[in-house]
């Protein structure tokens, strides 16, 4: 028996050692003529399916880069490691990234605690970071101080909670909301959060605030309980996947309320998934799904991996293209002199107009897209930007 | 390889020995298996960081207290779930760790699910190693002392044990509170060393890495142990390049390792001096007692 | 009023999909002695047995149900030989398979991932999807299905363990393993039978589950609350199992409906120990004082 383990553990190491190896050569020659930018997010776990998208992505922008000649004369290698979402993994993988790899920048994380607890790293290490979905405010300011290394070009919890409540309140004229939220999800947590104050500050009424719980499948119960109270709207801000279950859920109990959502549902996977119950339904987005320049990107993706990109490829491409824009007006491959670019970005992405605030590391005024579900599709309602 | 991403994983290899030393404790010397552990590591984790920084304690003084906060959670649910059986104990302590998990998520003073960003980073390879050179001498020492062969009788011989006079509920408390304390200790460290806290972070799926550690380990021996959270936190990094195939591989050595070896790597003995030198073929005096007087 | 009915038929649902786990996972323990946490990845892979045979192969419904049963069978048959076999041949203690369910869960899941993909994968609209009203209750047809096909399977379970000769085998290993095989009883083949049946099980409620929640790799992780269900009824009774998912499917809807969803689980969590804490064995749990 122990021969086996033995000759087992063996072959493991060797397989690791070869594909580590592999792994290097398929890199090229190192410092050369390529240069390697580093991604980390989830490959596997609950949020798999964004991750990888994240990295397709990216994969699909450095091979058309390199086919047109590469960035400053050199050749863009990613080198992406999976976190299975979890914050641990992600400093694991960013320690790998920034000292055995020598990556100049980081894209992703895909998880707002990842992108928290990376901060110290980078900063040691002094190599950027661009996340594509951490949405919480404290990713790239703490206690009112911005982090130097960190980076984002998706907007934040409470602007997505305030554009959400104000369209609802204002444009809508709904005086009478129910949010739904999952209570062990950070994303869905502030997103409840910031919606509520808005909405209550304006004015409306929160007639009930219930919880589920990541991996739950059934919603009835809350549902029912929310159904009782009549909302005119039900906030739902979560996953599409969790968001088309309790469309479907709550119209199988009778629920005719309008229902909204965040950035988390916009995927073709919702409208195959939900169908009618999400008729009629708004959400806020980072893009309008029609402008041509999106077409164009969709079009590309599903050539090259015969799927349609979720909305982290969208934001994805767009910090693959801040960072390319920082990396030719920085006319250098140095990280720190990468930062220093990163902060004067103004360019137009897919997902609109990223321009990084100084003070915030954040794209600063970028609207967000209001999406209507109507017959079976996206429609785009309106730009829609909270102004105070 | 380079030593600043060698040194966290090193770090992280040994916050995960104090865990598993713990856990070692409760499952390899009393027999019970728990899935709620990473809930106990949360409870740690969380007033670890909450006396250090809240109300300003030395960081060693707030890491053990935050053990000793978890250990005392443990005697109240020791209370109640120590007389369960076996598959029993098991499903009631993962629901006490999804229940820990649920509470911390909605706990705003701590974040909630969105986590606590900004915690100073204290711990380095220095500090961790302090603490799991204190951790094993301590279970050495328990666990060569009476209590700690009464423990053992509990494990192997329940009945005979109670027979004899051992008092075995107590024992047992004992046991998962020695554990608690130091899944605890390993959470506070945790959070010093990832600078950031989330309940998620503490989910099944580390109760579970912890337990194949200690199979993997061997049950009822240290140095076994160790060597299991060496290597099970090392393998992950290793397999890296596999990118979605790691796990695949992970999940099918875990398999292979209980069909080929199911006493574990050292199936309940320990590495000595004396034991490294038998294998290495130099003469010592009595070789066979130096390999089984151990444990 | 209505409000409560309608809570109650929701617990009842969510029991039902409970149950259906519990009960493939209630039998192997039954005869093992331990939690197979294979079994939700088994239950994973019969909803997409299930969704391809519809999508791809184009089979008719209930061909592709069966035979999403049957392959789920031939998978927890295999897991079966390759993770349990071993350790069984050496009688080790039931730590070992634990260890080994969660390994061979882990390989399930992960694999899933890295060939077919973590994609959300729907089923078509087999059943319409316009829910039963009735004075303002609403029923799912896919719900009561469920329901249906739940009890029948049950019901036939309960026929092939009372009375087969097969089923009685069964029956005799589970009360006393070492007796029954002196008494000329296979117990390899048992074993075998009863992993077949929790995995046909699996099959099936994976399929039903694909249908209801749509399919994805992490379908599976329901089943803890199934674990917990068939503790709450008794491990290794299968009216227990059945018993206590309904039970934790109804307090789970009362706790969210009438006290605070936010705490569902801690509530349900202090159920299952207070119900440990007067019952040991849990509602119905055979009283088998482990070897002390």
């Amino acid at each position: 028996m122990q021969k086996r383990l033995i000759i087992f553990l063996v072959l493991l190491l060797t397989a690791t050692v070869f594909a580590a190896g592999c792994s290097n050569q398929g890199q090229g020659p190192a410092g050369g003529d390529v240069v390697k930018i580093g991604w980390i997010g989830s490959l596997t776990g609950d949020t798999a399916v964004w991750g990888q998208s994240e990295l397709n992505t990216l994969e699909l922008l450095a091979g058309e880069l390199n086919a047109s000649g590469g960035l400053l004369g050199k050749k863009i290698h990613i080198v992406g490691y999976d976190t299975r979402g979890d914050a641990t993994e992600a400093v694991n993988a960013v320690k790998r990234l920034v000292s055995q790899d020598k990556v100049v920048a980081i894209i992703g994380p895909n998880a707002s605690s990842s992108a928290m607890a990376i901060s110290g790293t980078l900063e040691e290490m002094k190599v950027p970071d661009i996340a594509t979905v951490a949405t919480n405010p404290k990713v790239t300011v703490m206690d009112g101080k911005v982090k130097p290394f960190n980076f984002r070009v998706c907007f934040i919890d409470p602007y997505q909670g305030a554009v959400a409540a104000g369209y609802a309140f204002d444009v809508l004229g709904f005086r009478k909301a129910a949010v739904l939220y999952d209570v062990a999800d950070e994303y869905s947590q502030g997103l409840a959060e910031f919606f509520i104050k808005t909405f209550e500050e304006k004015g409306g009424q929160i007639v009930a605030k219930e919880a589920f719980k990541s991996g739950d499948t059934d919603f009835r119960p809350q549902l029912a309980k929310i159904k009782a109270t009549n909302p005119e709207v039900i906030f739902m801000p979560y996953y599409f996947k969790e968001a088309a279950l309790s469309a479907k859920q709550a119209r199988d109990l009778g629920i005719k309320s309008v229902l909204m959502g965040g950035d988390g549902w916009p995927s073709d996977t919702l409208l195959e998934m939900a169908g009618d119950a999400v008729e009629g339904s708004y959400f806020v987005n980072h893009l309008d799904f029609d402008d041509p320049e999106v077409q164009d990107f969709k079009q590309r993706y599903n050539a090259k991996y015969g799927k349609m990109p979720e909305l982290n490829g969208y934001l994805a491409h767009d910090a693959f293209m801040v960072l390319v824009d920082a990396v030719k007006r920085a006319n250098s491959f140095d990280p720190v002199a990468i930062r220093d670019a990163l902060e004067t970005v103004d360019i137009e992405g897919i997902t609109g107009k990223i321009k990084i605030g100084k003070d915030t590391h954040n794209p600063e005024g970028k609207e967000a897209a209001i999406i209507k579900i109507e017959g079976g599709k996206y429609k785009f309602q309106q730009k829609y930007a909270v102004t105070d | 390889m380079n030593w600043f991403y060698i040194e966290g994983v090193l770090i992280l290899a040994g916050i995960n020995i104090i865990a598993v030393l713990g856990l070692s404790l409760l499952t390899g010397f009393t027999g019970l298996f728990s899935f709620g552990h990473a809930g106990f590591m949360a409870i740690g984790a969380y007033s670890a960081v909450y006396f250090g920084e809240r109300m300003g304690l030395p960081f060693a003084v707030s890491v053990v207290a935050g053990g000793l906060v978890a250990g005392l959670v443990s005697l109240f649910i020791g209370r109640l779930t120590l007389k369960l059986k076996g598959d029993y104990f098991c499903i009631a302590t993962l629901g006490f760790g999804e229940a820990i998990r649920l509470v911390l998520d909605n706990v705003q003073v701590f974040g909630g699910a969105r986590g606590w960003p900004g915690i100073p980073l204290k711990v380095d390879l220095v500090t961790v190693t302090i603490f799991n050179i204190v951790g094993i001498l301590f279970l050495m020492f328990l666990i060569n002392s009476r209590h700690g062969r009464s423990m053992i009788a509990v494990r192997e011989e329940e009945l005979a044990a109670k027979v004899i006079g051992i008092d075995t509920y107590r024992y047992k408390v004992i046991s998962l509170f020695i554990s608690a304390v130091y899944a605890g200790i390993a959470g506070g460290l945790l959070g010093y060393y990832l600078t950031f806290l989330q309940p998620k972070l503490f989910g099944l799926q580390k109760s579970t890495e912890y337990t194949i550690m200690v199979i993997f380990g061997g049950i009822g021996s240290i140095s076994g142990s160790v060597l299991a959270a060496f290597i099970l936190t090392v393998l992950p990094e290793m397999l890296r390049s596999f990118a979605v195939w790691r796990f695949v591989i992970y999940g099918a050595a875990v398999i292979f390792i209980m069909i080929a070896r199911p006493q574990g790597l050292m199936g309940g003995k320990e590495i000595t001096l004396k034991g490294i030198a038998g294998i290495l073929g130099i003469p010592g005096r009595n070789r066979k007692t130096a390999r089984s007087g151990e444990v | 009023m209505n409000q409560i009915l309608q809570q109650l038929i929701n617990g009842f649902s969510i029991g039902s999909v409970y149950a259906l786990m519990a009960v493939g996972y209630s039998l192997v323990y039954s005869i093992m002695n331990f939690s197979n946490f294979a079994h939700g990845g088994v239950i994973m892979l019969g909803a997409y047995f299930g969704f391809f045979f519809i999508t791809l192969f184009k089979m008719p419904f209930w061909v592709a149900f069966i035979g999403a049963g049957i392959c789920s069978m031939l998978v927890a048959v295999l897991v079966e030989r390759m993770a349990y076999k071993p350790l069984r041949a050496r009688n080790a203690p039931f730590l070992y398979f634990m260890i080994s369910a969660m390994g061979a869960s882990m390989f399930i899941e992960n694999f899933v991932i890295a060939t077919i993909g973590p994609t959300f994968r729907t089923y078509p609209q087999i059943f319409p999807a316009e829910p039963f009203s009735l004075g303002g209750i609403y029923v799912g047809r896919l719900d009561m299905m469920m329901f249906l096909i739940s009890a029948v399977s049950l019901i036939a379970l309960v026929y092939f363990i009372e009375c087969t000769k097969l089923g009685k085998a069964i029956q005799a290993t589970a009360f006393n393993p070492r007796a029954s095989a002196l008494m000329g009883i296979n117990t390899d083949s048992v074993i075998l039978t009863v992993f077949g049946l929790g995995g046909f099980l699996a099959g099936i409620a994976g399929v039903l589950f694909g249908m209801k929640y749509t399919v994805y790799p992490q379908i599976g992780f329901i089943t803890i609350k199934s674990f917990i269900a068939a503790v709450f009824g008794g491990l290794g009774s299968l009216p227990g199992a059945v018993i206590g998912s309904f039970i934790l499917g109804i307090v789970e809807t009362m706790v969210s409906g009438y006290i605070m969803s936010q705490y569902r689980d801690l509530i349900s969590f202090s159920l299952l120990i207070l119900i440990l804490v007067f019952k040991p064995m849990g509602l119905m749990g055979k009283s088998v004082e482990d070897k002390a």
